[in-house]
C-alpha cells in the first residue's frame, strides 16, 4: 500500500507569482521538493532599459526595504567600472559606514525577531516579547542604532537618496558622524551579549558541505569591494561572473536558479563570508567567537544566527572605527565623464552576495540591466538544505515538520524571511 | 515627542501597494505645519520609531480583505489590526505586527487610526488603478478634516 504525503506551503500571496514550497512523500521517502521563493527583480530591469544611468541606486534601492544600501551600493560599483571612476579615501570609508548601519539593523532584526522566537519556542518575536520584553527590547534598541547611521548618511532610512555615482550628494560633518558614537559603544556591548545570548540555544545537528560563495578583499571583511572567491577554489574577478555563475529557469514558476556552471548548488550569506574572511573579522568578533565555542569555520546553517551576531559586532566595531578616523572629503563625490561601456558590481548585502551588471550607451542611458539578488542565488542551496532537513525528521507529526521547515527556511534570512511566519501549509496523506 | 504623525505604508515600484506613499503626496502642504508625514515600507521596527512619541497617528496601507479595490475602511489601530486583513507589504513584518509589538513594548500612540484601502493584489508597476487612486484621494480628503 502507498501511503502518500504532500505537504505544500505558500506564502499569502504578497506579490503575484511569489513562491511556494512543495513537498511529496511516499512510502516514507521523499518523492521531490520543490522550493521557490522568490522571484528575480525582472520588472526592475526592464524599467531601467533607457533611464539614465543615475537613476540606478535610487530604482534599485526600493526592490528590498531592507537593504536598500546594498542595491545602491552593487548599482554604484557597477556604473563606475563602466565609466572607470575610482572612488577612494574618505568617500570609500563612508560607503563602508552606511553598509555596517545597513548590517546591524538587518541582521538584529532577522535576530531578534524573526530568527530567535524559533529557537525559543516562540510563533513571533510578538508572542516572544511577552515573557522576554528586555531581549525585543535590546534588539529593537540595536536595529535603531544602526537605522542611525544609515539615516544620517543616506538622508533616509527606508529608500535613502543621498548615495550617487561616484559618492554622495551631501557629506556629513566629523560632529554629525561623533553623535552616532553614544549608541555604538553601547551597541558593542549589546552585540556581545547578543552573540553570548544566542550561542546559548539548542541547535539541530547539521554539518553541510556548501560551496561558500563571497566577495574578498585582502585587507577587510567584505562590504564593497573584492574577488568573488568560493571554498572550493573560484577566485574571480567580478566583471567575469557570468562566466562562472548561471541563471537557469525552472520550468514550475517564474522563478530563475542560479548555480555554479558545471558544479550547482552555492551558498552566499553570513556562513559564507565567515568561513571565507574569518581572519579579517576583528580581534574582538574573533575572540568572543572562539568563545561561544564558534571556531573558524561553521557549516551549520541553524548557526547562522551566530554568525549574524558577530558580523554584527564586526559592523559595529568597524563603524566606530570609520567615524573615528574620518576626516571631511573636500568634495562629496568624485567627478567623471560618462562614457559607452558594460560595469560589474558585488557587494556583500546582509543577506548575500549581490550582483548587478549594466551597459551604458553614450548618452549615460542605460541600455541592459542585470541584477542577481542573494535569495535567488540561495534557492537551489535552500532546497538541498530542507531535503536534507526531512530526510531527517519524516518522522514528526506535521505540525513540528513544519516549524522545523521554515526555522530551516529562515536560516537563510531569504528576501521574504518574515513571511515565513505566514506560511499556508496543507498536508495531504493518500 | 508628541504631536501627530501621518504614515503612508507600501512601495511605490509594486502597483497598487503605493497607495499609502500616494496619500502622503496628496497630503503635502494641506495640513498644519509640526503634522509629520512619513513614508514607510512597512517595517514594524520603522513604524514602532515613526509613531514613537507622538500623540496621535494615522497609519495608511494598502490592504487585502475581499472587497472591491479602491474600498476605504477605517479602523481604531489600537485595538489591533483587524485579523481579516492582509497587509500588502511585500518584505517585511508590517503594520499588523507592529501593532501587536508596540503593544509588547508599550510603543503605541494613544490615538492611533489605520485606513485600509482595498487592492487586488501586489505586482511590480508604477501605476494605480483608478479605483485605488479613486481611494486615495479620498483617503487623504478625510484625513485632511480628520485633522483640521
Amino acid at each position: 500500500m502507498t501511503n502518500a504525503r504532500e505537504i505544500s506551503v505558500e506564502y499569502l500571496a504578497r506579490v503575484e507569482g511569489e513562491g511556494s514550497m512543495h513537498v511529496k512523500v511516499v512510502d516514507d521517502r521523499i518523492e521531490h521538493v520543490d522550493f521557490s521563493i522568490f522571484e528575480p527583480p525582472r520588472f526592475f530591469e526592464a524599467f531601467l532599459r533607457g533611464r539614465p544611468h543615475t537613476d540606478a541606486p535610487d530604482i534599485t534601492a526600493r526592490i528590498c526595504g531592507i537593504c536598500p544600501i546594498a542595491y545602491q551600493m552593487s548599482s554604484v560599483h557597477a556604473m563606475e567600472g563602466a565609466f572607470g571612476v575610482t572612488v577612494g579615501g574618505a568617500l570609500r570609508e563612508l560607503r563602508r559606514l552606511i553598509y555596517c548601519g545597513e548590517w546591524i539593523e538587518s541582521h538584529a532584526l532577522h535576530v531578534y525577531l524573526l530568527h530567535a522566537p524559533d529557537f525559543l519556542g516562540y510563533e513571533s518575536g510578538i508572542h516572544m516579547a511577552a515573557d522576554h520584553r528586555d531581549v525585543v527590547e535590546q534588539g529593537l534598541r540595536l536595529k535603531k542604532a544602526g537605522n542611525a547611521v544609515v539615516t544620517l548618511l543616506g538622508g533616509r532610512e527606508i529608500h535613502p537618496i543621498n548615495v550617487r555615482v561616484g559618492g554622495f550628494y551631501r557629506v556629513p560633518t566629523k560632529k554629525e558622524l561623533e553623535a552616532l558614537v553614544p549608541e555604538l559603544e553601547w551597541s558593542r556591548d549589546a552585540a556581545v551579549a547578543t552573540i553570548k545570548f544566542v550561542s546559548g540555544f539548542t541547535f539541530p545537528e547539521a554539518e553541510m558541505d556548501f560551496e561558500y560563495v563571497s566577495v574578498s578583499h585582502p585587507d577587510e571583511y567584505p562590504f564593497n569591494e573584492g574577488r568573488i572567491v568560493s571554498s572550493k577554489g573560484l577566485d574571480i574577478d567580478v566583471s567575469e561572473f557570468n562566466r562562472y555563475f548561471l541563471e537557469e529557469h525552472v520550468e514550475r514558476s517564474n522563478a530563475l536558479h542560479s548555480r555554479v556552471r558545471e558544479r550547482g548548488a552555492y551558498h552566499v550569506g553570513p556562513l559564507a563570508r565567515y568561513n571565507l574572511n574569518f581572519e579579517k573579522l576583528t580581534p574582538l568578533a574573533q575572540k568572543t567567537a572562539w568563545e561561544v565555542g564558534l571556531g573558524e569555520t561553521c557549516n551549520n546553517p541553524f548557526k547562522s544566527i551566530i554568525v549574524r551576531s558577530v558580523e554584527t559586532l564586526y559592523a559595529v566595531e568597524e563603524a566606530l572605527r570609520i567615524i573615528d578616523a574620518y576626516d571631511e572629503p573636500a568634495e562629496p563625490f568624485v567627478a567623471y565623464d560618462v562614457r559607452e561601456g558594460e560595469g560589474h558590481g558585488a557587494t556583500e548585502a546582509p543577506r548575500g552576495m549581490l550582483y548587478h551588471r549594466y551597459r551604458v550607451s553614450e548618452d549615460g542611458r542605460i541600455a541592459d540591466a542585470q541584477i542577481v539578488p542573494p535569495t535567488a542565488q540561495n534557492q537551489l542551496t535552500i532546497e538541498s538544505d530542507l531535503r536534507y532537513v526531512l530526510e531527517r525528521h519524516l518522522d514528526l507529526p506535521d505540525e513540528e515538520l513544519s516549524w522545523v521547515l521554515e526555522q530551516s527556511i529562515r536560516n537563510y534570512d531569504p528576501c521574504i524571511s518574515c513571511a515565513t511566519h505566514f506560511l499556508d501549509l496543507t498536508i495531504e496523506r493518500a | 515627542m508628541g504631536g501627530v504623525v501621518v504614515i503612508g505604508v507600501g512601495n511605490r515600484m509594486m502597483g497598487d501597494d503605493a497607495a499609502g506613499p500616494a496619500v502622503i503626496d496628496r497630503l503635502a502642504g494641506r495640513l498644519a505645519p509640526g503634522v509629520r508625514l512619513v513614508e514607510s515600507v512597512g517595517d514594524a521596527t520603522h513604524l514602532l520609531d515613526s509613531w514613537g512619541g507622538a500623540q496621535q497617528a494615522i497609519v495608511v496601507d494598502a490592504v487585502v480583505a475581499g472587497g472591491a479595490p479602491g474600498t476605504v475602511h477605517r479602523v481604531d489601530g489600537t485595538e489591533g489590526f483587524p485579523s481579516a486583513w492582509r497587509s500588502a507589504s511585500t518584505h517585511l513584518i508590517g503594520v499588523a505586527e507592529a501593532i501587536d509589538l508596540g503593544r509588547a513594548v508599550d510603543m503605541l500612540p494613544e490615538q492611533l487610526v489605520v485606513y485600509g484601502i482595498e487592492i487586488e493584489s501586489v505586482a511590480p508597476g508604477v501605476e494605480l488603478r483608478p479605483e485605488v487612486e479613486g481611494a486615495v484621494g479620498l483617503v487623504a480628503g478625510r484625513i485632511v478634516e480628520e485633522l483640521s
